[in-house]
């Protein structure tokens, strides 16, 4: 965006990755206080819904307990590798100050915070993993892929990457003009909750429910690639779901590019 | 009675301060209502396929949401910003003008910061639990709506220890800003009855983090589900929680060495 | 707008900045009022000032809190849009915030950190060279350029939160420096020092322009920075230029008196009746015990009385002197000193 050369962005994220290391190791305490939380979610609805499915005999709208148990163990992974903290992360910046230096480094903050993002993923991941592990043991999962739905959760994960991480970092602009930025976090938050499939497999839900889903952007940030790997999409469905993907991260870049020239024309017009 | 008037006295100093910050107010109802309504459609989806969970009914498990925002709400108001306010006074040293006060510095330090917006979880749970006891109808009588009560207290106390020996930690160790984090993820957990985790987890929420004292319990008891010695135990166990913790105060603020530290 | 290179660094013309400031007046009803309508107000942070500095030059930035110095400076980094008027910094439009005029400028605030706190110096330094695009051997060799000048050594492997004020300062610079700025914005960069380090510092910003020729914009409360490293002083009051020149001349147009102090032979024994009568205005004279004889005069009269004293008394010593600069600035930000034009440029 600052129309470098690509040669001398890597190089910058090559540092940040290795002061971002450094950052998060002074900080594992948090971290690992974190990964509890992360793992905790998952379990909860991991067990209700295998509760539910053991009382009905053993099925609910399609899963076996087993099933409910690939999904959430996938599930994790997913949402590991996807969330972003930006929301908080650039109110606080805004209201502290810490974004006027940002703003004066001759490359684009978007950087500064994909950087950030991928060496936290990076860092976290190599626990995630052998947790999604035990909990794929514990509670018996069955997950039989085919190789043709591994070939395409790899494209569907790292869309869903982008476009998680372009809606929220674009939704959290709105720091910009509000002096708190909670209340849409929580909605937002919400929203993802039900409509990204964190509580329930999306099949489960009201058929409204799962239309709006899809419609929006939400299925294709985390459920989508989870349905993947679980081998639950046809062939054209994945393609259809590639083809969401796409077309969203398409318009959310657009609403960055826009949102983040507004937002800091706005900020240098009022000063911080 | 002490304690009552220091807590009333916060609350209204809390108040006048939030009241300057009205926009505050509508975040803090949007965020109640959207917390609430949450849970609610978490139960509205799983009763969508099911007609129990884990030997609970639908009603019951919306007394269980009622409790569950409620008490989440008590310990907001008061209990996690006072021990956050501790935390930072162990590490800012800030302490100091708190332990030259001439009244319990236990008591003091339990009441100091009060958040009021959070009495809106409050008043929410409150509601949707009178409301879910109508549902159920005529099976909560005199004894269990007493029982509950005093369970209810006894959770409360049983989590303001732990969180008081969670925050008390600080004097040992200085950088632990988020470890009452620990108890805010486990508590979500508490929005399920935790009869229906593993043994294992159902451990850990019993005895590790004590979630199941402060939401299941005390809904059990007023569902008419709970034995009496559980009734006895838990008093008990909430009595022997408030010792241990009052001993571990003590000994961590013999380790304090103010803001030179 | 191309400027050539005998140009300005920095140019400021009829530079103007408003905010709205959201008006809240007391009470329930006021307050729930203004959930549905903001009533603002627009205050002139600064009311169209023009100057500039040419390259290589330090010039000292001053005025009163709220006189508008860091929305100016702010301006002048591009971090703030303004209302009107038109600036230069380096011949770029500053707040295009074009990345070939980022990486020839610094802004440096002694309130703010910008260090990452919880690593390593030398990790944010390393981190700054590839922001920067530092090739890595001048990286190496500025490193260690500044590290002697500025005696960083052990500290730039301690992570931020464990130095010093000062000594966080220090490092500061060094990574506010390591792509070689040609102009400096320095927001009271020593403030809250001790003395020992103010003058580190100080030194450090002297050496740095001697050696680079950067021109730099310094604001700062301690007069002691300024007389020590601007030669030239803008002052700005209320939004408005009051002074621009040099620092003597500041003096000399904001303080029209000067002090004279006579020490007399013997103590001055006997001179008791004729010192008034010589003197003249009873006024001038501040002080007069043990042999030391202290006047506070008209900057014309000086001359004319000093000659008269020194022929008619016993004098073993005479100091004429300036206020001290601490006490013209005062009496500038009051209101108190003389008429203000601002000399043409």
């Amino acid at each position: 965006m600052s129309g470098r050369a690509p040669g001398s962005l890597m190089e910058i994220y090559r540092s940040k990755f290795r002061s971002e290391i450094a950052v998060q190791f002074a900080y594992r305490g948090a971290l690992a206080i974190w990964l509890l939380g992360l793992l905790l979610e998952p379990v909860i609805y991991l067990v209700v819904w295998t509760t539910v499915a053991a009382s009905q005999g053993g099925a609910v709208g399609g899963f076996t307990a087993g099933e409910f148990a690939a999904y959430f163990a996938i599930l994790m992974v997913v949402n590991q590798l996807t969330f972003t903290w930006h929301f908080h992360e650039m109110e606080w910046r805004i209201r502290q100050g810490f974004f006027s230096p940002l703003l004066l480094r001759p490359v684009h903050p978007v950087h500064n915070d994909i950087a950030e993002n991928l060496t936290f993923k990076l860092l976290t991941f190599t626990a995630v993993v052998p947790a999604a592990i035990v909990l794929l043991v514990a509670f018996r999962a069955s997950l039989q892929p085919s190789l043709v739905d591994v070939l395409a959760f790899i494209p569907a994960l790292a869309l869903a990457m982008v476009l998680r991480f372009l809606v929220e970092w674009t939704l959290a602009l709105a720091a910009f003009w509000l002096t708190k930025v909670s209340a849409i976090n929580q909605a937002y938050y919400v929203l993802m909750l039900f409509l990204s499939g964190q509580v329930a497999p999306l099949a489960l839900l009201p058929p409204i429910v799962q239309t709006l889903a899809s419609l929006l952007p939400f299925r294709w940030m985390v459920a989508f690639p989870v349905e993947t790997l679980q081998g639950r999409l046809s062939p054209s469905e994945i393609l259809t779901g590639i083809g969401a993907q796409i077309v969203w991260i398409m318009l959310a870049w657009g609403l960055l590019q826009v949102g983040w020239r507004a937002g800091v024309k706005r900020y240098s017009a009022v000063g911080a | 009675m002490r304690a009552v008037g220091l807590f009333w006295l916060s609350l209204r100093i809390g108040a006048m301060n939030a009241l300057q910050y009205r926009a505050d107010f509508f975040i803090q109802l949007a965020q109640s209502t959207i917390g609430l309504g949450t849970a609610l459609a978490g139960v509205a989806i799983v009763f969508g396929q099911t007609d129990e969970l884990g030997g609970w009914r639908r009603d019951e498990l919306v007394a269980l949401i009622g409790v569950f925002v409620m008490v989440g709400g008590l310990v907001g108001v008061v209990i996690r910003p006072s021990m956050e306010r501790l935390m930072e006074g162990v590490r800012l040293g800030t302490l100091d003008f708190t332990l030259t006060k001439p009244v319990d510095a236990q008591l003091l330090v339990s009441v100091r910061q009060v958040d009021i917006w959070r009495l809106m979880d409050v008043a929410l749970g409150a509601a949707i639990l009178v409301f879910a006891i109508a549902q159920l109808g005529g099976r909560v009588g005199l004894a269990a709506a007493a029982a509950f009560a005093v369970m209810l207290l006894a959770g409360l106390a049983i989590v303001y220890s732990f969180l008081l020996v969670l925050a008390t930690l600080a004097f040992w160790l200085v950088r632990i800003e988020n470890i009452l984090v620990i108890f805010a993820s486990m508590y979500e957990a508490g929005r399920w009855p935790v009869g229906i985790y593993p043994a294992w987890l159902r451990v850990a929420l019993t005895l590790l983090v004590p979630v199941a004292f402060a939401v299941t319990i005390p809904v059990e008891s007023l569902i008419g589900r709970l034995e009496p010695t559980t009734l006895a135990g838990t008093i008990l166990l909430a009595a022997c929680f408030l010792v241990v913790s009052r001993w571990f105060w003590r000994l961590g603020l013999s380790r304090y060495t103010g803001a030179s530290a | 707008m191309a400027i050539d290179d005998r140009s300005p660094a920095i140019l400021v013309r009829e530079l103007r900045k408003t905010y709205a400031v959201p008006e809240r007046e007391p009470g329930l009803r006021a307050a729930l009022g203004s959930l549905v309508r903001r009533r603002t107000r627009q205050v002139e942070a600064v009311a169209g000032i023009s100057f500039h500095v040419s390259p290589g030059e330090i010039v000292g930035f001053l005025g009163p809190n709220g006189a508008g110095k860091t929305t100016t400076l702010k301006v002048l980094s591009g971090l703030l849009h303004p209302t009107a008027g038109e600036v230069r910094s380096l011949g770029h439009v500053p707040w295009q915030r074009d990345p070939a005029f980022l990486r020839r400028m610094t802004l440096i605030m002694g309130q703010r950190n910008q260090l990452a706190w919880d690593i390593p110096v030398i990790d944010s330094f390393e981190l700054n060279r590839a922001i920067f695009g530092v090739p890595r051997d001048e990286y190496r060799q500025r490193l260690t350029e500044l590290t002697d000048l500025l005696e960083l050594g052990e500290l730039m492997r301690k992570p931020v939160r464990n130095l010093s004020l000062g000594e966080r300062m220090k490092c500061e610079f060094a990574g506010s420096l390591l792509h070689r700025p040609e102009v400096l914005f320095l927001d009271e960069p020593t403030i809250g020092l001790d003395v020992t380090m103010q003058r580190r510092i100080r030194a450090f910003i002297a050496e740095y322009n001697s050696r680079t020729g950067a021109t730099t914009l310094l604001t700062s409360h301690y007069m002691a920075d300024v007389e020590a490293l601007c030669r030239r002083v803008v002052v700005i009051h209320h939004g408005t230029l009051l002074y621009d020149g040099d620092l003597t001349g500041l003096v000399a147009r904001f303080s029209p008196h000067k002090s004279i102090t006579i020490d007399l032979e013997d103590g001055g024994e006997g001179l008791g009746e004729r010192i008034p009568a010589l003197v003249g205005p009873p006024e001038w004279i501040v002080s007069h015990a043990e042999g030391r004889l202290t006047l506070r005069v008209p900057r014309s009269e000086t001359a004319r009385l000093t000659t008269r004293l020194l022929a008619n008394l016993p004098v073993r010593d005479v100091i004429v002197d300036e206020p001290p600069i601490d006490e013209i600035i005062d009496l500038v930000f009051a209101g108190r000193a003389g008429p203000a034009e601002v000399p043409p440029a």
